[in-house]
C-alpha cells in the first residue's frame, strides 16, 4: 500500500538502491539529489497559484527526506539516514557523509544519488539534468579510492558537461586511473586503485 | 439497493482508487461494507485527508473535519455514500 506513495524519482532511487541492500540489514543510506522531486513542487505551487486546496498526500511527501522515510517505511529500517541537497557535487558530498559514517563503524553504507528533469517551467534554471538517472552504490571500508578536495582555477577552470555520478560511472567503466570534477568553486580528485 | 445507490457507491470507489492512486486494485475489489482504514482496505491517516478533499471536491459538499461524526462516515463505502446523500439534500 505504500508503494503508491513512490513519485517517479523515488521509484528510480528504489530501483537502484533496493536490489544493492537485498539481504542486508541496518545499512544507513545516504539520499542525495540536488533538485529532488520537482514535479511534485510544481503541482503543489500550481494548486496555490490557482487558490486550490493542497492534497494533504502531495503536502506530506512535499521534504526532501520523503524519499528515505518512505524507504524506512517499506523496508523497516530505523539505522541513520540522510537526504542531501548540494549543489553541483552532490554526489561528492554524498560519498564524504557515508566516509564518515564507514570510519563511524558502519560495515557498509547504501549512498543514492537520483535526479529528474525539471518540469518545463523549471527549465530555464535547472540546466545540469540531461536526462533522469539514478546511481547506487553499496560501500564498504577499503583504500582502492581516494577522494581530494581541492580549488577551482580561476584563470583556467576546469569545466565538466556532465553530472558527476555519470563522469564517475563512465571513468569507472573505461578503466581511467585518475580524474577531476570540477564545480564553480570547488574541484575533486578522484583516483582508482584497480 | 436502487441503481443511483449502486451509482454512487461505484463512483466513489472510483474516487477512492483515483484519489489514492491505489495500485493493481478495481471497483470490484472493494466491497461496499468493507472499512476503509486500518484492517479492510488499509488506508491510513494522509488518505483519509486526501479523500476528504476528493468528496468535497467532486460533491461539491463542505465536511467539518472536527465534526464527532465525521469519523464514522468515513467506515466504508456505503456510509459515505449515506453521508453524500445527506449532505446533498440538505
Amino acid at each position: 500500500m505504500h508503494r503508491r506513495r513512490l513519485s517517479r524519482l523515488a521509484r528510480m532511487a528504489f530501483a537502484v538502491g533496493w536490489p544493492l541492500a537485498d539481504g542486508l540489514r541496518d545499512v544507513p543510506l545516504v539520499f542525495v539529489s540536488r533538485h529532488g522531486e520537482t514535479p511534485r513542487t510544481f503541482a503543489i505551487l500550481s494548486d496555490l497559484a490557482e487558490e486550490q486546496p493542497l492534497s494533504p498526500t502531495q503536502f506530506s511527501l512535499s521534504v526532501h527526506n520523503a524519499v528515505i522515510g518512505l524507504w524506512s517505511i517499506m523496508r523497516g529500517e530505523t539505522c541513520e539516514m540522510s537526504a542531501i541537497a548540494a549543489s553541483a557535487d552532490g554526489f561528492e558530498q554524498g560519498l564524504l557523509e557515508a566516509a564518515g559514517l564507514l570510519h563511524d563503524g558502519a560495515p557498509a553504507v547504501l549512498l543514492i544519488i537520483v535526479e529528474e528533469q525539471p518540469p518545463a517551467a523549471y527549465r530555464d534554471w535547472v540546466d545540469d539534468v540531461p536526462f533522469d538517472y539514478a546511481l547506487g552504490l553499496l560501500l564498504t571500508p577499503g583504500n582502492s579510492w581516494s577522494l581530494a578536495l581541492g580549488k577551482q582555477d580561476a584563470t583556467n577552470p576546469v569545466v565538466v558537461s556532465e553530472p558527476h555520478a555519470l563522469s564517475w560511472l563512465r571513468n569507472l567503466l573505461t578503466g581511467q586511473a585518475g580524474w577531476t570534477h570540477a564545480g564553480k568553486r570547488r574541484t575533486w580528485h578522484w583516483q582508482h586503485k584497480p | 439497493m436502487s441503481v443511483p445507490q449502486q451509482d454512487l457507491n461505484r463512483d466513489i470507489k472510483l474516487l477512492i482508487i483515483e484519489a489514492l492512486g491505489l495500485e493493481d486494485i478495481s471497483s470490484q475489489d472493494i466491497d461496499d461494507d468493507q472499512p476503509l482504514f486500518g484492517e479492510g482496505l488499509g488506508l491510513d491517516s494522509v488518505d483519509a485527508l486526501e479523500l476528504g478533499l476528493a468528496i468535497q471536491k467532486k460533491y461539491g459538499i463542505k465536511i467539518d473535519a472536527d465534526a464527532k461524526d465525521t469519523r464514522n462516515h468515513f467506515t466504508s463505502v456505503t456510509s459515505l455514500a449515506a453521508f453524500v446523500t445527506a449532505k446533498q439534500a440538505a
